[in-house]
């Protein structure tokens, strides 16, 4: 058998290139590769090629327009280490801490992590509520589209044959947002519910999405609708969790029952929008 | 891509990495070709920690890691870690509060505490400390005596 080869590019046309050659499948892409390297392992008929995007200039992120652009290879550890990430978006810092463990967060990027479509995914949902884009580029050109759109299902997004995520951008500063998550084991766990609440001020309303739900995480329109400007009152949030309660995503899988992430939906909803404005996580 | 050897230092030794397959994992190449078995093999999923190394001076899971991505970067294994004084350090505050039975999560302790003390300096926390380790699984000592060793390197790190 033929040893895989890994190639390195040093540049966005020679990466895009280098994805053209060979039959369908026969290119898997690395960006901090942690995802991927669980599934090589033992993975038959695997990949021909490993293509390495540690070259390309995608290891940055960049505070502009009142937002903030990720490049894909830019490691979760970098993001959480800049103070500003914690103050404008709250909902993706904590949801970054929540991704594995501090070694693995130096390799693993948010481009990896939506390329891949986790299921389970903790970014997601919080892109999801802070309005993310992914910018896509292949041979015929670059595309944005929003996060929601991406994500097609486990393991599928809208990526064509031969095209990489090159950046996520957030449109603006969400301070007023939070993710929450419940798991087993607080480390190194796949969260059995994952929650992201963000107030986006200039239209005035929120975003709720939902993660660790099958088959991808989704938004709660429904919940969301509940919420009224940027302190929404105690019996608008019981409202909202009692909406997201019913959202038709949670239902039973190996990892928790639907009774439990109902219950546990309804408890995450409140705290998360007390958490985002600033209030104690449950009331006295 | 480039004309000359692929190369990695292991431990202050260049490393070829022409015979190595893409799809190789730092771990295998540690244990397996150089027989460095320090760096251990737990869960192969990047939960247990077990098999963290240094590269570049940081932490990092070698299960997860592909021996040919890291070409240019310099590796520390749980063998040459001790001719660090930081590494060395490390070390004896193990020994010294035997925070280990079975040992076989000692190495991937030691590298991450390394690690989280060289990225964060002096000002560095017990709890700071102690939350770099959320990734490292052990089932014997029940923490307590590792939560020892982690103080007892702080300080003398200071």
């Amino acid at each position: 058998m033929t040893p895989v080869e890994l190639v390195a590019p040093a540049t966005e046309t020679e990466a895009l290139e280098e994805l053209a050659r060979g039959p369908a499948g026969s290119r898997a892409i690395v960006a901090g590769g942690t995802d991927l390297l669980f599934d090589l392992q033992g993975a038959r008929p695997g990949p021909t090629h490993l293509v390495s995007l540690r070259r390309l200039p995608w290891r940055t992120h960049a505070w502009e327009a009142g937002g903030l652009r990720v490049g894909a290879t830019e490691p979760l550890r970098t993001l959480e280490a800049d103070p500003r990430l914690g103050q404008e978006l709250p909902a993706l810092a904590q949801a970054i801490a929540a991704v594995g463990s501090p070694a693995l967060r130096r390799q693993a990027t948010l481009g990896g992590n939506l390329g891949r479509s986790a299921p389970a995914s903790d970014l997601a949902p919080a892109l999801l509520a802070l309005d993310a884009e992914v910018e896509l580029v292949g041979r015929a050109g670059a595309r944005r589209m929003s996060v929601d759109r991406f994500l097609r299902s486990s393991r599928s997004t809208a990526l064509l044959a031969g095209e990489l995520v090159r950046s996520v951008r957030l449109p603006e500063a969400r301070p007023r947002s939070a993710y929450l998550w419940q798991r087993v084991r607080p480390a190194n766990d796949i969260s059995q519910i994952g929650l992201a609440v963000a107030f986006a001020p200039s239209p005035g309303l929120w975003r709720v999405a939902l993660g660790g739900v099958p088959p991808r995480p989704v938004l709660a329109p429904d919940a969301a609708r509940e919420l009224a400007g940027d302190r929404p009152a105690a019996r608008e949030i019981a409202s909202a969790a009692e909406r997201l309660a019913a959202h038709p995503a949670l239902v039973s899988d190996r990892r928790a029952t639907e009774e439990h992430r109902r219950r546990l939906a309804a408890v995450l909803c409140t705290r998360a929008i007390r958490t985002a404005v600033g209030e104690p996580r449950d009331p006295p | 891509m480039s004309a000359t050897a692929p190369i990695v230092t292991v431990n202050g030794r260049p490393v070829s990495l022409r015979e190595v397959p893409g799809d190789e994992r730092l771990l295998d190449t540690l244990r397996w070709r150089l027989g460095l078995r320090g760096t251990k093999e737990g869960c192969r999923s990047g939960e247990c920690g077990a098999c963290t190394v240094l590269v570049d001076g940081a932490a990092r899971l070698s299960c997860l890691s592909l021996s040919r991505d890291l070409e240019g970067t310099t590796v520390t294994t749980v063998e040459a870690v001790g001719d660090d004084p930081l590494g060395r350090t490390v070390q004896e505050a193990f020994a010294e509060e035997g925070a280990l039975q079975c040992g076989y999560c000692t190495p991937g302790f030691v590298m991450a505490l390394t690690g989280a003390l060289r990225e964060r300096g002096r000002s560095a926390t017990s709890a700071e400390l102690t939350a770099d380790l959320a990734g490292n699984l052990c089932r014997c000592t029940g923490y307590a005596s590792i939560v020892r060793a982690v103080e007892r390197a702080r300080s003398r790190s200071r």
